[in-house]
């Protein structure tokens, strides 16, 4: 088709530089893939903690806590099953682009994906740094 | 980086095999830091909510007497907390007159500290409470959520349980009365200890029916003494405390941050202030009282008084002063709330 050819066409016609950005951009989406469902599936969890806390309330405290507990401890060990699963997938991708050679694309990836280890620990890096003032 | 210059531009596609030791540097170091984050991090987690649900579960202590045994009236009553009908149970014991008469004129809400509960031994709160009957002042002793006879909840340090007073006094202004020969409760007063005592500051100060507060050894910040308290019990370095204070907000949607009576006790005035506390306090320091009169005094039309007591231990001002105790209290009550008029 006409169109296709043209886009084709106008691909082939780009510069390096720019050809190399958008290689870039796609790999650091991709590596940023596993954070994103981490996030999802951590507020997902949140949000049905609380639920469950609201459902149970009138059950009472023991009911109500081993509700909150059960549903945040299965909810975080699937955002880490989730969270690891994907991190795989991305490090065979980006293996992937290396062999290939699309080495800007994995590079950005690779990056991508260390930011992701560094926001993972960015929670105990605050708690270690954030000032507390315990009474005497 | 030098690669992302538009002057030295790295080739989209390389031949295979030509990965740069860099490159493979790169992947390295980002897998270690990696597979560091998702331990430490899961580390981090599983303690922090190990230390939730130990922190907000207190084992609930039986009440070791009733006020029959000060020889004085009472009856059993059940009333709900406001907001989330919480059925808790206290007792209702009438104000005796110099004449021997009972009266229900004026009624004192009597709020324990922390693991304790209505008769709370350590603190002489049953023994305080016969010495306000018998000074004319009608008592409601109740047992807060997860104390003595009402049922078990996380523990929240006032952030929940602000809405028992409530509770306490929505019973005292519409509930059934619980003598009804003596009529409804005309004026309403609170005493607190400790947690006890946060809690009453945190309720007085959205609900203006409370027309005078005594705060024994109130914290003004709960933030300090849990930082002070976690470390300790859990036996895990300070850093686990705001997982854990996080933790309590996702498991039992309670926020400790705002467990600040230092905030909002202006809001009493022109309403009465006595806060009370012991110089040997070291689990909840004298300097608390000092902050919370200070904010109190921010008022313009505040009524602040203070009290220091020489040599007293947390919660244990009635006990070191005894009738001198009972005495200042009285007085402060009979100045805010008035006289019973029932005589």
């Amino acid at each position: 088709m006409s169109s296709q050819s043209f886009n084709t066409f106008s691909g082939s016609a780009q510069n390096p530089s720019s050809q190399y950005k958008g290689s870039a951009l796609r790999g650091a989406l991709v590596g940023l893939i596993p954070l994103g469902l981490l996030i999802v599936i951590v507020a997902v969890t949140f949000l049905l903690t609380a639920l469950a806390r609201q459902l149970v309330a009138s059950s009472g405290f023991f009911a109500q806590q081993q509700a909150a507990v059960i549903v945040l401890i299965a909810g975080l060990a699937v955002a880490l099953v989730v969270y690891i699963i994907a991190i795989v997938r991305t490090l065979r991708s980006i293996t992937a682009w290396q062999r290939g050679g699309a080495v800007g694309q994995a590079r950005a990836a690779l990056l991508a994906l260390g930011f992701t280890a560094l926001v993972v620990l960015l929670p105990v890096v605050l708690a270690l740094v954030l000032p507390q003032n315990p009474a005497q | 980086m030098s690669s992302r210059s538009p002057s030295s531009v790295t080739p989209v596609t390389q031949p295979q095999g030509g990965l740069k030791t860099t490159d493979r540097l790169l992947r390295w170091i980002v897998v270690a830091l990696l597979v560091v984050s998702v331990i430490v991090t899961t580390l981090y987690t599983a303690l922090s909510i190990y230390i939730a649900t130990q922190l907000v579960y207190v084992p609930q202590k039986p009440n070791y007497a009733t006020p029959a045994s000060l020889g004085l009236q009472f009856k059993y009553v059940t009333f709900p907390s406001r907001t989330d009908q919480v059925q808790l149970k206290g007792w209702y014991i009438p104000g005796v007159l110099p004449n021997g008469n009972l009266t229900s004129q004026r009624t004192i809400i009597m709020v324990h500290g922390k693991g304790a509960n209505r008769t709370d031994k350590s603190a002489g709160l049953l023994n305080l409470s016969g010495e306000l009957a018998r000074h004319g002042f009608a008592v409601l002793a109740f047992d807060m959520r997860d104390s003595g006879e009402s049922p078990p909840a996380p523990l929240s340090l006032g952030y929940f349980e602000q809405r028992d007073v409530l509770g306490a006094v929505d019973f005292l202004r519409s509930g059934p009365i619980p003598y009804p020969a003596l009529g409804r409760t005309r004026i309403i007063g609170g005493w607190g200890v400790s947690m006890g005592a946060a809690t009453l500051m945190m309720a007085a100060a959205q609900e203006p029916v409370i027309r005078a507060v005594v705060s024994d050894c109130a914290y003004a910040d709960i933030i300090p003494i849990l930082e002070r308290e976690i470390p300790k019990g859990s036996h895990l370095p300070l850093m686990f405390t705001p997982g854990g204070l996080f933790a309590t907000r996702v498991l039992y949607g309670m926020d400790f941050y705002s467990v600040r009576p230092e905030d909002i006790v202006a809001n009493i005035a022109p309403r009465p202030i006595l806060f009370i506390h012991g110089t040997s306090d070291t689990f909840v320091p004298p300097s608390n009282m000092d902050a919370l009169a200070a904010a109190a005094r921010t008022a313009p039309n505040a009524n602040v008084q203070t009290w220091l007591v020489p040599g007293a231990a947390h919660a244990q001002s009635f006990n070191t002063e005894g009738a001198a105790y009972v005495d200042r209290v009285v007085a402060f009550y009979n100045a805010a709330l008035g006289p019973d008029t029932s005589v």
